[in-house]
């Protein structure tokens, strides 16, 4: 392959990979957003997302890569994966917040955060115990359709995964952006105290918010078993901190910002395991995570949540 | 009060101290001979390693407040450190040039059929101090660019160093052996004779180990390092205004974290004889904080019993449960049962500890800190004194300088496209009080933090006694001199009033954090000399605060946390002391009382800048009364002038009352002719 290809095939790789990233990273802005809150158990609703897709499709009768689907059946089968999935983690989150995380809200210091990692360490050993370490074969309905562009290939996946991506994330910024409720959570957002004197029902922006996010990282859980074909209980921790570094990337609380933010991470991923070494994609990942917070803790578009402390 | 005859009850509660450290001593030292099991040896000996590991970790977290995600990275470096330099992994070649290291030791040539290499030879009781070293080292690095950061950026931060470590020690095979892990690292010698493969003795290393570095953090803990650290846990932009270094003290808890960690990692890697990657990753990091969190953050005892508690749940109770699970299983013929393994489900176990600690019990199994006693009535209801201060002549008298103790001149400060301060000039003479006066928004508190170095100046000058301090740091221009209180107090919640008081003296101390562990005549005589300072400062409050003073401030009545906030500020010694609405909240007896105790403080040749809305007050104690509105000065003179002022009239009351008062003022003196 010429460099161009190469260029142009990591590029399809990367939009991929970060439109994954982008969702999950939004789960990570929403919450900050109005919480201040880092959720770590946010990486584990992730990883808890591909199993469940892969019970829905297994459900389905789909194992795998046995069985092929196309046209209308192909459609139905993703939509109902991925509804089913972002329905369940939607609630995981919504339980964590309600049951869990709402008893600390009010807590100084990193009580809140401390209880996400204990949630995320519990969501993890569940399904390492349930389910065992091994990897597992995601169901794979997709056709084997892809194009050709010089030596690069655009495969039918990506493709759907970019639709999927952009359906979400408009659907989120038409939300948040023209909604009673998502002018709420904006409202929140700037000063909770405050949307709750003007009559704003705090609690239930707080779940929504968690919902929303929570369903977003399940629908990247999918992704990421209908990209790689294949998920474990491992995958949530690297995918997570890859999302969070774009978060921070984008500007924490900043939705734009999270979505350009992934996209980013996604290509420099690509990129780097293309170009430099795989085993060495992680380093970078995390190097621009600490150069970002040192030297523009905003992120690139800048904060949208005002500093409550 | 009635005398029991108890025999219990006559040990002091030192003696009892004393007699349960002598009891844990003589168990851990007659534990290996008692029940002589090499496997729970060795476990006690993990476990060991563990407690010191949340030991380092609760500096950081306990002590500082910094949430250190990565912290095994630190572990790793003391691993790796002594894994390579005692192993075959790294052997360059030989040069004359290694014959000095050859004749100390650490060192050896050697020769495996082909040219003669080097190999490391470093001893392990070398390598443990100046592991500590290495990994501080480490410390700083990665601290440095990080504590300006918030506190859980600064633990996403740490978890990416955390996860670097590990991935460059699986990545640099040439010197790690990557994955596969290093090989052949020496074990022990002392007396010429090789640790072997007993657990014993590493038992034994481990527990002294973990004894020293209790005993590290106890000395840390109470002393001037250690109150500053709970002071910048506690409110980070008040301790900075008390005079604490903020960035010097988070590094130096981050080094002396690192430092434990570094030499965890020589003990581990000596014991097991092998470092990979995996050793050190996030699981290792957050099964430490779970160790912690589970303990009590804070808490010395706490952090070692969590470690404790925890690496014995792992390795004796879990795998005996499972034995029994799997024999039950077995008998009825369950296979589910029969091969469960139960140390699977530590990890889950963690997890539910974090949650469960955090939501029902978060100072832990052992607080840091016990409840306080009440008062009892009599101190509850104790007169007030009027007249001023009590104990006066306790206290040395300031002397103030001559001239000016403060001049500000031009100093304009801009928020966004808001003016908050504009070109504002005030000078407080030495040993006068100066009193600034103005609407609400009109930049009195602006004006406090521009002084203190709170808020960045768009130009002007302050100058202290003729030297600048604008663009000092907060700590800084304490240490120049300038204390202040804050309009809506900002003690230290958590603290004692003696202690709130103590950690105003900081930069008025010297004492370090290795004179901390020393404890010297040196060091012990200045804690003495502090602690008798700040109780007669206290004292100067009289029966309002010097029965509270082992209170915790959360529990003291606003006046009262009023006056421990002007009480720190005074046990820095300043020059000149900025008091921010001192009398705000306060009902009028109290405001006389504090008035009074305010005039005692200037009749001591104290110089006071104030910002008060009592008039009254600012009649009493004012020689001089600066008004602002809108960030300009709009007038400046004697309080009874300043009151009659046209401008002042309209900024606090408006045009039409102005006309109204005026006329009214008017009719009243045509009256009187």
């Amino acid at each position: 392959m010429t460099t161009t290809d190469l260029l142009l095939q990591q590029t399809i790789n990367g939009l991929s990979l970060g439109a994954m990233y982008s969702l999950l990273a939004l789960g990570f802005t929403l919450v900050y957003g109005i919480l201040e809150l880092i959720n770590f158990s946010h990486f584990n609703i992730f990883m808890v997302g591909s199993f469940v897709a892969m019970m829905v499709l297994q459900a389905l009768g789909i194992e795998g890569q046995s069985v092929i689907l196309t046209g209308l059946p192909l459609i139905g089968t993703l939509l109902a994966a991925f509804l089913a999935t972002m329905l369940v983690t939607g609630l995981l989150g919504v339980g964590i917040e309600r049951f869990l995380l709402r008893r600390v809200r009010y807590v100084k210091g990193p009580a809140a955060m401390i209880t996400t990692i204990g949630v995320s360490y519990i969501l993890l050993n569940v399904v390492l115990l349930t389910a065992g370490a091994d990897g597992k074969n995601f169901p794979d309905p997709l056709p084997p359709i892809q194009f050709a562009i010089g030596d690069a290939v655009l495969r039918l996946r990506e493709i759907m995964i970019w639709v999927i991506a952009i359906v979400l994330m408009g659907g989120l910024t038409w939300f948040v952006g023209f909604t009673r409720m998502g002018k709420a959570m904006r409202a929140t957002a700037q000063d909770p105290e405050a949307a709750r004197m003007m009559g704003v029902e705090v609690d239930r922006v707080i779940m929504m918010a968690f919902f929303l996010g929570s369903a977003l990282a399940g629908a990247g859980g999918v992704i990421f078993g209908l990209y790689y074909n294949y998920t474990s209980a491992a995958v949530g921790f690297n995918a997570g901190l890859r999302a969070f570094t774009a978060a921070v990337l984008g500007g924490i609380g900043n939705v734009p910002g999270a979505m350009i933010g992934g996209l980013i991470i996604g290509v420099i991923e690509a990129m780097g395991g293309q170009f430099i070494a795989t085993e060495w994609t992680d380093v970078i990942i995390f190097s621009i995570l600490v150069l970002v917070l040192v030297f523009r803790p905003a992120g690139l578009l800048g904060r949208v949540a005002p500093n409550k402390s | 009060m009635s005398v029991t005859t108890h025999p219990s009850a006559s040990l002091s509660a030192a003696q009892k101290k004393k007699l349960g450290l002598f009891l844990l001593t003589l168990f851990i030292l007659i534990f290996p001979y008692v029940h002589d099991n090499d496997g729970d040896i060795d476990s006690m000996a993990n476990a060991a390693a563990y407690a010191t590991l949340a030991l380092g970790l609760n500096i950081v977290v306990g002590f500082a407040g910094l949430l250190d995600l990565g912290y095994a990275a630190f572990f790793a470096i003391g691993a790796y450190y002594y894994g390579i330099l005692t192993s075959f992994q790294v052997m360059p070649l030989w040069s004359p040039g290694w014959a000095p290291l050859a004749a100390l030791g650490l060192v050896e040539k050697m020769n495996q059929g082909g040219p003669d290499l080097v190999h490391f030879t470093l001893s392990f009781w070398i390598a443990l101090p100046t592991a500590a070293l290495v990994a501080a080292f480490f410390g700083v690095l990665f601290g440095a660019p990080t504590l300006r950061l918030r506190g859980d950026y600064l633990a996403i931060v740490t978890l990416g160093f955390g996860e670097i470590v590990p991935i460059v020690a699986r990545n640099v095979d040439s010197v790690t052996n990557g994955a596969a892990g290093l090989n052949g690292v020496q074990a022990p010698h002392l007396f010429g004779s090789s640790f072997g493969v007993s657990a014993t003795p590493y038992y034994y290393v481990g527990m002294a180990l973990v004894a020293l570095l209790i005993f590290i953090s106890i000395r840390l803990r109470d002393s001037r390092i250690g109150r500053a650290w709970m002071a910048l846990r506690e409110d980070e932009t008040a301790a900075s205004a008390m005079g604490v270094n903020l960035v010097r003290l988070k590094l130096l808890a981050f080094a002396i974290g690192a430092a434990f960690a570094g030499m965890t990692g020589v003990f581990f890697v000596a014991k097991l004889q092998t470092a990979t990657p995996e050793m050190f990753g996030f699981p290792v990091s957050t099964m430490v904080l779970v160790m912690v969190v589970f303990g009590g953050m804070g808490s010395v005892w706490g952090v070692v019993l969590g470690a404790a508690i925890l690496q014995l749940l792992q390795s004796w109770f879990l795998k005996d449960m499972s034995g029994w699970v799997n024999a039950f299983g077995d008998m009825i013929g369950v296979q589910w049962l029969a091969h469960v393994d139960l140390v699977q489900s530590m990890e889950l176990i963690f997890g539910i500890i974090l949650v469960v600690m955090m939501l029902f019990r978060r100072d832990g199994l052992i607080p840091a800190r016990r409840k306080q006693p009440l008062l009892n009535f009599e101190q509850q209801h104790a007169e007030v004194r009027r007249g001023g201060f009590v104990g006066l002549d306790r206290i040395p008298k300031w002397q103030p300088g001559r001239g000016n103790a403060l001049e500000v001149r031009g100093v304009t400060v801009k928020f966004g496209g808001l003016t908050a301060l504009n070109k504002v000039d005030i000078t407080v003479p030495a040993g006068g009080v100066v009193a600034v006066i103005g609407p609400n928004g009109s930049g009195k508190s602006t004006l406090f933090n521009v002084i203190t170095g709170l808020v960045h100046a768009d130009g002007g000058s302050i100058k202290l006694e003729g030297a600048e301090i604008l663009g000092l740091a907060p700590h800084k221009v304490l240490e120049q001199g300038v204390a202040r209180t804050f309009q809506n107090i900002r003690l230290f919640p958590n603290l004692t009033v003696l202690e709130n008081v103590l950690i105003g003296q900081h930069t008025r101390l010297r004492t370090g954090a290795i004179a901390a562990v020393l404890r010297l005549a040196g060091t012990r005589a200045e804690e003495a000399r502090a602690l008798r300072w700040a109780m007669d400062i206290i004292g100067l409050f009289g029966n309002r605060l010097t029965p509270r003073a082992n209170q915790i401030v959360t529990g003291l009545s606003y006046a009262n946390r009023r006056r421990v906030e002007i009480a720190r500020a005074l046990a820095s010694r300043p020059k000149i002391l900025l008091l921010d609405e001192p009398t705000a909240g306060m009902n009028p007896a109290e405001t006389l009382e504090l008035a009074e105790q305010i005039k005692s403080l200037h009749e001591l040749g104290l110089t006071i800048l104030l910002i008060e809305h009592k008039l009254d007050v600012v009649t009493t104690l004012a020689s001089t009364v600066v008004v602002l509105d809108h960030g300009d000065k709009i007038a400046e003179g004697k309080p009874e002038d300043v009151r009659r002022n046209d401008e002042v009239l309209t900024a606090y009351l408006g045009r039409a009352v102005r006309e109204a008062v005026k006329a009214e003022a008017l009719a009243e003196s045509a009256n009187v002719v």
